[in-house]
């Protein structure tokens, strides 16, 4: 699926592809419950905000993301939800 | 003196904190306050009110209300919904907020002024207070306060709460934003002025009713960052690049190699902590209201009212203190591990584990602390922000076994058992034992994954959290915190706990044998009336009625079953239970105790609810009697069945 989204973006890929320590912005949420995408945008997770990914857990979840100075611990299949594009 | 009719809630102005979670509020709620407020819960949920007052000066006090830190005013969780409803007056018990006192942690400004930017469109007069002004500076960066409270059109206060800096600058301005009670802002300062249908857009961005509209939601927010970005560059220069402070110390408490050795110990001491050292004081008071109950016989005449006072209410007071030891130990422990900032990277550690059978991370401790007593438990899945996830980790935590089931597990294993060896190293008793508390553990798991697959689906779950930076704990919120964990406790399990043991006591007592040489003198009662007419229901388990009063005395707390199937068998029980494992020893070489039985009972302990300090607690943490008497219910039903199977198979294969 993540593979679909960068043919189709371009540069544009989900939060999870992202590698750890590198730099990304934020380009969409996309399709995540309305729940969700109010408790994220409200914690900055918006267009243009930039983001970097400080640790994952194991298996890949949680996710630490770097977002405005502070950090958001989130579950992989949350971060699928945020299209970044890496800088 | 005039009289006044209005209540005293009314009375003086309400200011309300309002601020995103970990922006300092609490430590300035606390220093304004000086510690001294009340905490009750709000009507009808769980979360915490925090309500002190506030001298502004010598002859005038304001009410101060501490609200659930929030990243948003369009309410999604329960304590962020307690915010959206206490700033349009809309809980009974608070009136509408005069004034709010916005608080913004100057080391993230652009991330708190985005609650502010819905906090300045409701049109309550807000002034901002400006915290952490000490970690800019650190950093050697500045936040131009004028120019903020220029942009913002509200007063703002810098101050540093953990030193009391800046405090009396607050309430001058509380004080004079009281007496002038204007609104200086312009609401919805956010939208652009290039923007085209600007009336249409201040009527859809209500920020106490969000929109639905998923597109509508990102365009908002986007309009309320770039505003706040805009604002977060202006007056901090210097800081306008998210800087990913990045700390040595968390990378090695996350990191996959020390992250799991670093909290098992951490765990491995807690646990500790409550198994062991609670003991001594718990010996103590049990101690204490044992001689006391010894003392005020001796010293009262003989009669009902005695009996009442030394079987009934001393026993059911002590049943409430004997668990204060493990509830403050254990929110010592984790009031020092969440200030530190370490509750949340060991729920980073084990959130994928835990996922799996439908829990989050934070269950962790709830539930490792359950295997010493569900009663802390219970209360440590206060840390647990998702309702849904919190309500889980109570229902299952009393499947933990717990060390009141430990006496009772011994008991019967010591008779059934034989003390051989397996292999010359492992001890089949221990391996019994062992097996016990893994068959609790794991049906919990199973329970849990139940409950996900069938609640889940109703409430849209999700985990996201922000990691509160690492620190040392402030020992005063530690303290308090242990203080208000246990003063709750007491406040609100007292009476359930007490009425269940004298109930259980007057059952247990009366009628009372009108001759002495009735064959048994406990048969005659109304639990061993109880226990008779149970039987045939208890039978399929290999129970008879004897076991059965021994089952239904232990209701108010599991060890009681020992004291209770003692005075049921006419045998006087000692410190070592030794008697009382004689004397089984001895039926069972009659055949009047068989192994099946034995072990029928032992499967029973391990599910069975029979703990009324569990339930209150349960009342007390969900406010809920159907969530109450659900888990009572389930308990005792998978006891039940747990029981009948094990019995049945038993008795055919041994």
């Amino acid at each position: 699926m993540q593979n679909e989204d960068t043919q189709r973006f371009g540069t544009e890929c989900s939060l999870t592809a992202i590698k750890t320590g590198q730099r990304a912005v934020i380009s969409a949420v996309k399709g995540c419950p309305s729940s969700l995408l109010q408790k994220l945008v409200a914690m900055g997770v918006v267009m243009g905000t930039e983001v970097t990914v400080t640790q994952r857990g194991f298996f890949g979840s949680p996710i630490n993301v770097a977002v405005l100075g502070s950090i958001l611990s989130l579950r992989s299949a949350e971060a699928a939800y945020i299209q970044v594009q890496a800088l | 003196m005039t009289t006044t009719t209005s209540s005293p809630t009314t009375s003086s102005p309400l200011v309300t904190l309002v601020g995103n979670p970990n922006s300092g509020k609490t430590t300035l709620f606390n220093a304004l306050t000086n510690s001294n407020y009340k905490v009750s819960n709000y009507p009808g949920v769980t979360v915490e009110k925090r309500e002190g007052s506030l001298a502004l000066n010598k002859d005038s006090k304001v009410r101060l209300l501490d609200l659930p830190g929030t990243y948003t005013l369009s309410g999604l969780t329960a304590d962020e919904a307690i915010v959206t409803k206490a700033l349009q007056g809309l809980i009974p018990s608070c009136g509408t907020p005069d004034l709010v006192v916005a608080v913004i942690d100057s080391s993230n400004l652009e991330r708190n002024l985005y609650v502010i930017s819905e906090l300045l469109d409701t049109g309550i007069p807000v002034i901002a207070a400006l915290t952490m002004i000490d970690t800019v500076e650190e950093r050697g960066e500045r936040v131009y306060t004028e120019l903020l409270s220029r942009s913002l059109g509200v007063p703002v206060i810098p101050l540093i709460a953990r030193k009391k800096q800046g405090l009396s600058d607050l309430k001058d301005a509380v004080s004079k934003a009281l007496l002038s009670r204007d609104t200086l802002h312009k609401p919805f300062a956010w939208i652009p002025s290039s923007y085209p249908n600007r009336a249409q857009l201040e009527l859809r961005a209500n920020p106490f009713e969000p929109p639905q509209d998923d597109e509508l939601i990102t365009t908002i927010a986007t309009m309320r960052y770039t505003w706040a970005r805009a604002i977060s560059s202006r007056v901090s220069p210097l800081s306008n690049q998210p800087s990913v402070r990045h700390n040595s110390l968390d990378a090695i408490l996350t990191s996959k190699l020390w992250g799991i050795p670093i909290l098992i110990t951490v765990f491995a001491l807690i646990f500790q902590a409550i198994f062991l050292w609670a003991q001594a004081p718990m010996e103590v008071i049990s101690g204490l209201l044992d001689a006391l109950a010894t003392e005020t016989a001796a010293i009262l005449p003989e009669g009902m009212m005695t009996n009442l006072l030394t079987q009934g209410i001393i026993p059911g007071v002590g049943n409430v203190l004997v668990f204060v030891p493990q509830i403050a130990i254990l929110s010592l422990c984790i009031g020092f591990l969440e200030d530190s900032g370490y509750l949340s990277r060991a729920t980073f550690l084990l959130d994928n584990a835990m996922r799996k059978v439908g829990l989050q991370g934070r269950a962790f401790i709830p539930l490792l602390s359950s295997f010493a007593c569900a009663v802390p438990g219970i209360m440590a899945t206060r840390t647990i922000p998702t309702k849904i996830d919190r309500l889980i980790t109570i229902m299952i935590a009393p499947l933990m076994s717990c060390s009141a089931r430990l006496p009772i597990y011994v008991l019967l294993i010591g008779v059934i058992i034989p003390p051989v060896s397996l292999g010359g190293v492992l001890s089949l008793q221990g391996l019994v034992l062992l097996s016990l508390y893994v068959l609790g553990a794991f049906a919990a798991a199973c329970i849990s994954y139940i409950f996900k697959k069938t609640l889940h689906r109703k409430e849209s779950c999700f985990f996201v959290m922000e990691m509160p930076p690492l620190r040392l704990p402030t020992a005063r919120v530690v303290l308090r915190n242990a203080y208000d964990a246990v003063s709750s406790f007491i406040k609100s399990a007292t009476t359930i706990i007490l009425a269940c043991s004298v109930i259980v006591w007057f059952l247990a007592t009366y009628p009372q044998p009108s001759s002495i040489d009735t064959d048994n003198p406990v048969k005659t009662t109304y639990a061993g009336k109880i226990g008779t007419a149970l039987e045939p229901l208890i039978r399929p388990l290999g129970f008879n009625w004897e076991i059965g009063f021994g089952i239904l005395s232990s209701f108010p707390a599991r060890e009681v079953f020992i004291t209770g199937f003692s005075t049921v068998l006419n045998v006087q029980d000692d410190e070592e239970h030794s008697t009382l494992q004689e004397h089984l020893r001895q039926r069972r070489t009659q055949g009047d105790f068989s192994t099946a039985t034995g072990l029928s009972l032992l499967i029973f302990y391990v599910f069975s609810c029979q703990c009324m300090s569990t339930l209150a607690v349960c009342r007390r943490e969900t406010g809920s009697w159907t969530w109450t008497f659900g888990m009572f219910g389930y308990m005792t039903v998978l006891a039940y069945c747990a029981s009948l199977v094990t019995y049945q198979v038993a008795v055919r294969l041994l």
